[in-house]
C-alpha cells in the first residue's frame, strides 16, 4: 500500500498546488519541497531490506481478464532512482520559488512539476509494462506542458510539441515492444519477464521485441538520431531543465534498458545496437556541446553526450560496465543538476547565459562560484569528487575488455571534452575579469543557491567517503541489472595504475582543449556547415512536408463540389463492386437478349436516346423534359411487362418530378456550360462504367429463380386461420393488424404536424 | 402474434416520449419550454432504466425481425447516454440561436429511436426502417438553425449525398434478398451455412454495395465527403450527436449485418475492408492537421476514428467485434466533450471554432480547458484515458487475428493526430488573450454535461473492466 500511495498522493498533490500557492505565495517552493523530503525519508527507510537482498512489492488487479495489474515494484534499481527524483525534486521546488518569482501561472507550474514527478516515480516503481507505459506517457506528457511553459515564445511552443512528437512516437514503439513481449512470454508483470529471459531470447518475435523497446528508450534519453528534442527542450525554465531533462527523465530510458537487461540482454543484437548508438551519441554530443556557448546548451549537450555514455556502458553488459554506470549516473545527476541551477542563478542574476561574456562573478556571487567549483570539479572528475568514481570505472571496464579499443579512445575523447566544457560552464563565468554585464550581479538568493550548493557538496562528501552509499545505494541498484553478485567498493586510491594515470592525462589534456578553445573552434569552423543536414532539419523537413501534404489533400479532396463528391463515390462503388462481377465475365448470360419484340426495343431505344439528349441540350429546360421523356419511356416497358401498377406510381412521380424541377429552375440563373472537355469526358466516362456495372448486374440476376407468390398463403389459411372470407380485410385486421395500427399512428402524428404547422402558419405569428 | 412485445420496449419508450414534447409543445407557453428538455430527459433515463432491466435478454419479436439482446441493449444504452448529453448541452444552445425547441428536442427522439431499431434489427428492412428513421430526423437536426446559411448548406448537402448512399444500400438489399431469398438476418445466415456449389455472384455485389451505404454513414474514406461540411455547418451539439451517436448506429448495424450473419463472405471483402480501413485513417488524419479549424478539425478526426474502428471489423473475430464495441463507448464520451466544449464557446448566435478562440481558455476558465484537454489527450491516445484503452484493445486484436501491419499503421496514424490534438492545449494554456469578457454560453445544464463526459472518459480509462465485459457479453449475443 504504502508504495501505490507514494506514487498516487504526488496526483492528488499536483491537482491542489495552485491553491496552496494561492494561501502561501512565496512560501510555496519550501512548503511543496516537505513532500518530496517526506518521500525520501519513506524510500531511505527501505535501504537496510533492500541492501540486504529483499524486493518489496504489491500488485492489485486492474484488468483481471487481460492479466493486467496495477502492482510496484521496489528494488535495487528503483530505489536508488526514487532517492534522485525525490532528492532532487525537494531542491528543485524550492529553487522554482526563487526562479520564477511572482510568475503569473507559478501556481500552475508547481503543479506540473508535482505531476511530473508523480509519474517518473511510477516509471521507476511500475512493475507492470502497462503500469510502465501509463506513467511513461504522463512523463512525456508533463514535459510538454513544463517546456511549453514560458508560453510567449513560438519557440517554446515548437519546442514542446517536437520534444512530445519525439517521445510519443517512442512511447508507441514501447506499447508496441510490450504487448509483443506480453504475446511471446504470456506476461505483463517485468519482474516476471525478467525470469524469462532465455525463453525471450530464443522467440521468434525477440528482434521486433528488441528494436520496439530500444526505439522507446534511444528517444526519451536522447540517443542519436533522436537527440535533437532535448536541447531544443532547454526553451523551458532552468527548473524544469535542471530536473526532467538532465537528473530525471532522460535517464527513463537508461532506467528502461537496465531494467530490461537480464530479459532481453546478451545478444549481439543488443549489445551492437545499444553500444553503437551510445558510442555515437556520446561522441557527437561531447562534440557539439564544445563549440556552443549558451550555458544551457553547454549542458543540455552535454548531457546527451553523458546519456551516450550509460546507454554505451549498458550496451557492453560486462560486471565492470555496469557497475560504471549505475556511478557514473549516480555522479552525473549530482553535479549536472548543481550546473543547470547554477546556469540559472547565473542568467538570473548576470541577465546573460552567454559564456563568452560571463566572467567575474566570483566577487558577487561567492556561494555560488564555490558551488559552480566544486560541480566543475567532479565532471570533470577531479580525484576526491565523486565524479571521479564514475570515470574510473568507466575507463576500467572498457580497458579490461580486449575488443574496446575503439571505445576506450572515444571515451578517453569524450571525457576530455567533458573536463573543458565543465570549467566553461562551472568554472569561467566566475573567474577573471568581470565584464560589463546588463544587470549589476548579485548573491542569488538563498532559494536559488541551496540547491546547487547541497548537490555540489554531497559530490564532495561522497567523494571522500563513498563508503556512505556504494554498499547501500549503488550495489543493489547493480545487482537488480547484472542478476548476480558483484564486489563494489570505491576507494579514493587504488596505487598508481594505467587508469588513474589516463585520468590524469585526461585531465591535463581536457585543461589544454580549454585554453584553446577559440582557437580550435576557428580551425573546425568548417564542420558548422553540417549543422543544417541533421536529424532536426529532417524532423522539421518532415513536419513541413506532412503540413503541405495535408493541404494539397485538402486542395484536391476536399473541394466542396457536391458533384465532384458524388463523383467519387460512384467511381468508388463501380470499382468495388466491379472487380468482384468481372472476375466471372463469362457467367453473363445474353441469352434472352436479342429475343425481344419490337414493341420492346422502341422504348429501349427511346430512353437511350432522350438520356443522350439530356446530356447534350443547352437549355435546361430541354434537359427536364429529356429526363421526363426517359421516366415515361420506363414507365411504358412497365406496362409492356404487364406492371400496370408500377406503370402508374412511375408515371405520378415523373410528372411530379417534372413540375417541381420546372419550379425550382424557374428561379435559376441562366444555364452555363461551366465544365471543360477533359470534365465531361471524365464525367462521361465514370457514367457509362457505373450503368455498364447495373447492367452487369441486372444480366446477373435475370436467372433467379422466383420465390413463390405469398398470395396462395393468405387464400389458404385466411378462413382456418381468421375465420374470415374477405381476404382483404383478414389481412388488414388480423395478418397485418398491428401494421394497420402503425399505419394509423403515422396518420395521427402527420395529423399532429399539419396542425402544428397551421398553428405557426404566418397569419397567426403573434404568439410567437 | 405470439411473440411478446418487450423487445419494443426500450424503442417505443424514446419514441412515445417525443410524441409527449412533440404535443406538449403545442399547448405550452414559450418560457415554459424548458419543460421539454426535462420531459426529454426523463424518457431516455426511463429508456436507460429499462435497457438495464432487460440485460441479459434475448427476445425476438415480429418474426424475429427485431431481436432484442444484449448487443442491442448495449448500443442503446451509448445512444440513450449521448442523446441525454446532447439535451443537457443544447438547453442554453437551442434558445441562443433561436432553434426551436420543442421541434429540436423531439428530433434527437426521433433519431434516437431509429437508432434503437438499427442496433437490434434482425431483419434487412427493419434495418433500413431504422435507419431512415434516424437519417431524415438528423437531416433536419442539421439544418435547424436557419439564420445561418451554413447550417442550411450542410442539410442540404447531407440529404442529397445521404440520399444517394441510401440508394446504394437499397440496391445492396435488393441484390442480397435476390440471392438468399430472404432479408431476415437468421434465414439470410442458414442460407450461407448451407453446403452448396457457388453462391450467386450478385450476392458480393449486394454486399459490396451495403458496404457502400455503411462506409458512407460512418464517414469511411472516400465516403468522407459529406462529414467536414455537415458537421461544421450543423449546430455545434448536433454535430456532437452525429459523430458519436449516428456512427455507433452505422457501426452496430455493420457489425451485426456485415461481420455477423454475412461473415462467410468474410474474406471477399477483406482486401476492400483492409484498404478502407488504411485510407480512412491516413486521409482523416492528415486532413485534420491542416484545418483552421477545430470544429472541422474535429470532423476530420471523426473519420480517423472511424478507420481505427475498421480496425476491428477487420480483425473481426471475438476480440476485434469485441473491441470495436469497447472502442465505440472510449471515443464517445471525448468526442462528445469535444463539441460540448466548442458549444460553450458559443456566443450570441456567433459560432467560435477557430483554434484562436481557445487562446487563453485555460486562463479564463481553467476547469473547462481541463475537461477540453482531457478530451484532446484521450483522442490522441494518451494512458490512463479512455481513448488509450480504446485504442489498445483495438490494435490488440489486430495483432491477434495476424494484422500486424495495421496495428502499425494505426499506430503511427495515432502519433500523427497528436500534432492537432495538442494543438489546442497549445492554444489554450500557452497563448493569452482570445477570448474576452463574457462570450461563453453560461449554463450548468452545459457544464455538467461536459463534466460527465470527463469523468467517463477518466472512468473507461482507468477502470475499463466492467465496461470491456458489458462489449463482451454484447458481442457473445450475436451467437
Amino acid at each position: 500500500m504504502g508504495l501505490v500511495s507514494a506514487v498516487l498522493s504526488g496526483f492528488v498533490l499536483a491537482l491542489i498546488a495552485p491553491w496552496i500557492y494561492r494561501i502561501a505565495r512565496g512560501a510555496t517552493g519550501w512548503l511543496l519541497a516537505i513532500f518530496p523530503l517526506a518521500l525520501f525519508a519513506y524510500f531511505l527507510s527501505y535501504i537496510g531490506a533492500v541492501a540486504a537482498g529483499d524486493v518489496v512489492r504489491v500488485s492489485y488487479p486492474w484488468v483481471p481478464s487481460l492479466g493486467i495489474n496495477l502492482s510496484f515494484y521496489l528494488d535495487g534499481l528503483s530505489l536508488l532512482f526514487a532517492f534522485l527524483i525525490t532528492g532532487i525534486g525537494a531542491l528543485v521546488l524550492i529553487y522554482t520559488g526563487g526562479y520564477l518569482k511572482d510568475h503569473s501561472h507559478l501556481g500552475r507550474f508547481y503543479g506540473f512539476i508535482l505531476f511530473f514527478m508523480a509519474s517518473m516515480l511510477g516509471v521507476v516503481l511500475a512493475d507492470n509494462t502497462m503500469g510502465l507505459f501509463l506513467f511513461w506517457e504522463l512523463t512525456s506528457v508533463s514535459s510538454f506542458l513544463l517546456i511549453g511553459f514560458e508560453h510567449e515564445k513560438e519557440s517554446s511552443r515548437a519546442a514542446a510539441l517536437q520534444a512530445l512528437l519525439v517521445t510519443a512516437l517512442g512511447g508507441m514503439a514501447l506499447l508496441g515492444g510490450f504487448l509483443l513481449l506480453n504475446q511471446a512470454v504470456g506476461s505483463w508483470e517485468i519482474s516476471e519477464l525478467v525470469r524469462q529471459g532465455d525463453a525471450i531470447r530464443t522467440h521468434s518475435l525477440y528482434i521486433p521485441i528488441v528494436l520496439l523497446v530500444l526505439a522507446g528508450a534511444f528517444t526519451k534519453s536522447a540517443q542519436f538520431p533522436f537527440h535533437f528534442w532535448l536541447p531544443s527542450a532547454m526553451e523551458a525554465p532552468t527548473p524544469v531543465s535542471a530536473y526532467l531533462h538532465s537528473a530525471t527523465m532522460v535517464k527513463a530510458g537508461v532506467y528502461l534498458l537496465a531494467r530490461m537487461t537480464p530479459a532481453l540482454a546478451e545478444t549481439a543484437l543488443w549489445t551492437g545496437t545499444v553500444t553503437a548508438v551510445g558510442a555515437v551519441t556520446m561522441v557527437f554530443g561531447a562534440a557539439i556541446a564544445f563549440r556552443q556557448s549558451d550555458l544551457k546548451l553547454i549542458l543540455a549537450y552535454s548531457t546527451v553526450s553523458a546519456l551516450g555514455i550509460m546507454m554505451m556502458l549498458l550496451g557492453v553488459g560486462t560486471a565492470g560496465a555496469v557497475q560504471a554506470m549505475v556511478v557514473f549516473l549516480f555522479g552525473h545527476a549530482l553535479y549536472k543538476g548543481a550546473l543547470f541551477m547554477l546556469a540559472g542563478a547565473i542568467d538570473h542574476e548576470a541577465g546573460t547565459r552567454d559564456v563568452n561574456r560571463l566572467a567575474g562573478l566570483r566577487s558577487a556571487m561567492p556561494v555560488s562560484a564555490a558551488a559552480g567549483l566544486l560541480a566543475a570539479l567532479s565532471m570533470a572528475a577531479v580525484p576526491a569528487l565523486f565524479g571521479f568514481y564514475g570515470k574510473e570505472l568507466f575507463y576500467e571496464s572498457l580497458a579490461e575488455d580486449y575488443l574496446m579499443p575503439v571505445l576506450l579512445f572515444a571515451s578517453v575523447l569524450t571525457s576530455m571534452i567533458f573536463v573543458a566544457v565543465a570549467v566553461l560552464a562551472g568554472i569561467k563565468p566566475f573567474i577573471g575579469e568581470t565584464t560589463s554585464s546588463a544587470k549589476q550581479p548579485h548573491e542569488a538568493p538563498i532559494s536559488l543557491w541551496l540547491g546547487p550548493v547541497t548537490l555540489a557538496a554531497t559530490g564532495l562528501v561522497l567523494g571522500l567517503w563513498p563508503s556512505m552509499v556504494d554498499k547501500s545505494a549503488l550495489l543493489p541498484a547493480i545487482h537488480a541489472v547484472l542478476w548476480r553478485p558483484v564486489f563494489l567498493e570505491l576507494a579514493l586510491w587504488h596505487g598508481l595504475n594505467p587508469i588513474f594515470l589516463l585520468s590524469m592525462a585526461t585531465l591535463a589534456s581536457g585543461s589544454g582543449l580549454f585554453i584553446f578553445r577559440s582557437r580550435l573552434l576557428r580551425l573546425f569552423s568548417w564542420l558548422d556547415a553540417l549543422r543544417d543536414c541533421g536529424p532536426r532539419n529532417g524532423y522539421s523537413l518532415a513536419l513541413a512536408g506532412l503540413n503541405a501534404a495535408a493541404q494539397a489533400q485538402t486542395r484536391v479532396l476536399q473541394s466542396g463540389y457536391l458533384r465532384y463528391y458524388l463523383l467519387i463515390v460512384v467511381a468508388t462503388a463501380t470499382v468495388l463492386s466491379g472487380y468482384k462481377l468481372l472476375q466471372d465475365i463469362e457467367s453473363l448470360s445474353f441469352g434472352r437478349l436479342f429475343d425481344v419484340t419490337f414493341y420492346e426495343a422502341a422504348p429501349a431505344l427511346l430512353i437511350l436516346l432522350a438520356a443522350f439528349m439530356a446530356t447534350r441540350v443547352r437549355s435546361r429546360l430541354a434537359a427536364i423534359a429529356a429526363l421526363g421523356v426517359v421516366g415515361f419511356s420506363v414507365a411504358l416497358v412497365f406496362v409492356l411487362f404487364s406492371a400496370p401498377d408500377l406503370a402508374m406510381t412511375q408515371f405520378s412521380i415523373e410528372t411530379l418530378t417534372v413540375i417541381l424541377f420546372v419550379l425550382v429552375f424557374y428561379h435559376l440563373p441562366r444555364f452555363a456550360i461551366l465544365s471543360s472537355a477533359w470534365t465531361r469526358a471524365r464525367d462521361t466516362f465514370v457514367a457509362l462504367t457505373a450503368g455498364g456495372l447495373i447492367t452487369a448486374i441486372m444480366l446477373k440476376a435475370s436467372g433467379v429463380e422466383l420465390h413463390p407468390k405469398i398470395s396462395t398463403y393468405y387464400i389458404e389459411n385466411s378462413v382456418p386461420l381468421a375465420h374470415g372470407h374477405n381476404i382483404v380485410n383478414v389481412i388488414l385486421v388480423e395478418f397485418r393488424g398491428l401494421d394497420t395500427l402503425g399505419e394509423i399512428t403515422v396518420l395521427a402524428i402527420a395529423a399532429v404536424g399539419v396542425y402544428a404547422l397551421l398553428k405557426f402558419w404566418p397569419g397567426k405569428t403573434e404568439t410567437r | 402474434m405470439d411473440a411478446s412485445l418487450i423487445p419494443l420496449l426500450p424503442g417505443a419508450q424514446v419514441l412515445l416520449t417525443a410524441l409527449v414534447v412533440m404535443l406538449l409543445d403545442l399547448f405550452i407557453d414559450e418560457h415554459e419550454r424548458g419543460l421539454l428538455a426535462w420531459i426529454s430527459l426523463l424518457g431516455l433515463a426511463l429508456c436507460g432504466a429499462e435497457a438495464i432491466l432487460l440485460w441479459g435478454s434475448s427476445e425476438g419479436t415480429f418474426g424475429d425481425t427485431l431481436l432484442l439482446d444484449n448487443f442491442a441493449l448495449f448500443f442503446t444504452q451509448i445512444f440513450i447516454a449521448v442523446a441525454a448529453l446532447t439535451v443537457l448541452s443544447s438547453m442554453r444552445y437551442v434558445r441562443e440561436t433561436g432553434i426551436h425547441e420543442g421541434e429540436f428536442y423531439s428530433l434527437i427522439l426521433f433519431a434516437t429511436t431509429g437508432m434503437i431499431v438499427m442496433a437490434a434489427a434482425n431483419d434487412l428492412m427493419v434495418f433500413f426502417l431504422g435507419l431512415e428513421t434516424m437519417s431524415v430526423a438528423v437531416y433536419v437536426l442539421t439544418g435547424m438553425w436557419r439564420s445561418s446559411a451554413r447550417s442550411s448548406e450542410a442539410a442540404m448537402k447531407y440529404f442529397l449525398m445521404g440520399a444517394f448512399a441510401t440508394g446504394f444500400l437499397l440496391y445492396g438489399i435488393a441484390l442480397i434478398y435476390g440471392a438468399t431469398g430472404s432479408t431476415n438476418l437468421n434465414q439470410i445466415s442458414a442460407y450461407l451455412l448451407e453446403p452448396q456449389g457457388q453462391w450467386p455472384p450478385y450476392l458480393f455485389v449486394g454486399g459490396l454495395l451495403l458496404l457502400v451505404g455503411f462506409g458512407f454513414k460512418v464517414g469511411a474514406v472516400p465516403f468522407h465527403f459529406w462529414i467536414p461540411d455537415v458537421y461544421e455547418g450543423a449546430p455545434t451539439p448536433v454535430t456532437g450527436f452525429m459523430a458519436v451517436a449516428v456512427k455507433a448506429a452505422a457501426f452496430a448495424a455493420w457489425a451485426r449485418i456485415l461481420m455477423h450473419e454475412l461473415s462467410p463472405l468474410d474474406s471477399d471483402w477483406a482486401l476492400p475492408l483492409r484498404v478502407l480501413a488504411i485510407a480512412t485513417m491516413t486521409i482523416g488524419n492528415l486532413l485534420a492537421i491542416s484545418q483552421p479549424s477545430v470544429k472541422r478539425m474535429l470532423a476530420y478526426s471523426s473519420i480517423a476514428h472511424a478507420g481505427y474502428l475498421l480496425i476491428g471489423i477487420v480483425a473481426g473475430e471475438e476480440w476485434g467485434s469485441t473491441s470495436l464495441l469497447f472502442y465505440l463507448a472510449t471515443y464517445a464520451p471525448a468526442t462528445f466533450g469535444a463539441f460540448a466544449v466548442i458549444t460553450l464557446l458559443t456566443e450570441q448566435d456567433k459560432p467560435k471554432e477557430d483554434y484562436g478562440h481557445f487562446a487563453g481558455l485555460g486562463f479564463k476558465r481553467p476547469f473547462v480547458a481541463m475537461a477540453m484537454s482531457l478530451f484532446m489527450l484521450s483522442l490522441a491516445g494518451f494512458p490512463p484515458l479512455a481513448g488509450f484503452t480504446g485504442k489498445f484493445h483495438i490494435f490488440r486484436s489486430a495483432i491477434i487475428a495476424g494484422h500486424t501491419d495495421l496495428a502499425i499503421i494505426g499506430v503511427l496514424n495515432s502519433l500523427l493526430s497528436v500534432i492537432y490534438y495538442l494543438r489546442v492545449i497549445v492554444m489554450m494554456y500557452m497563448n493569452e488573450g482570445g477570448v474576452k469578457g463574457k462570450s461563453f454560453i453560461e449554463s450548468p445544464y452545459l457544464y455538467t454535461a461536459v463534466g460527465l463526459a470527463a469523468a467517463a472518459t477518466i472512468y473507461l480509462g482507468v477502470l475499463p473492466m466492467r465496461t470491456l465485459e458489458w462489449s463482451r457479453s454484447a458481442f457473445s449475443s450475436l451467437f
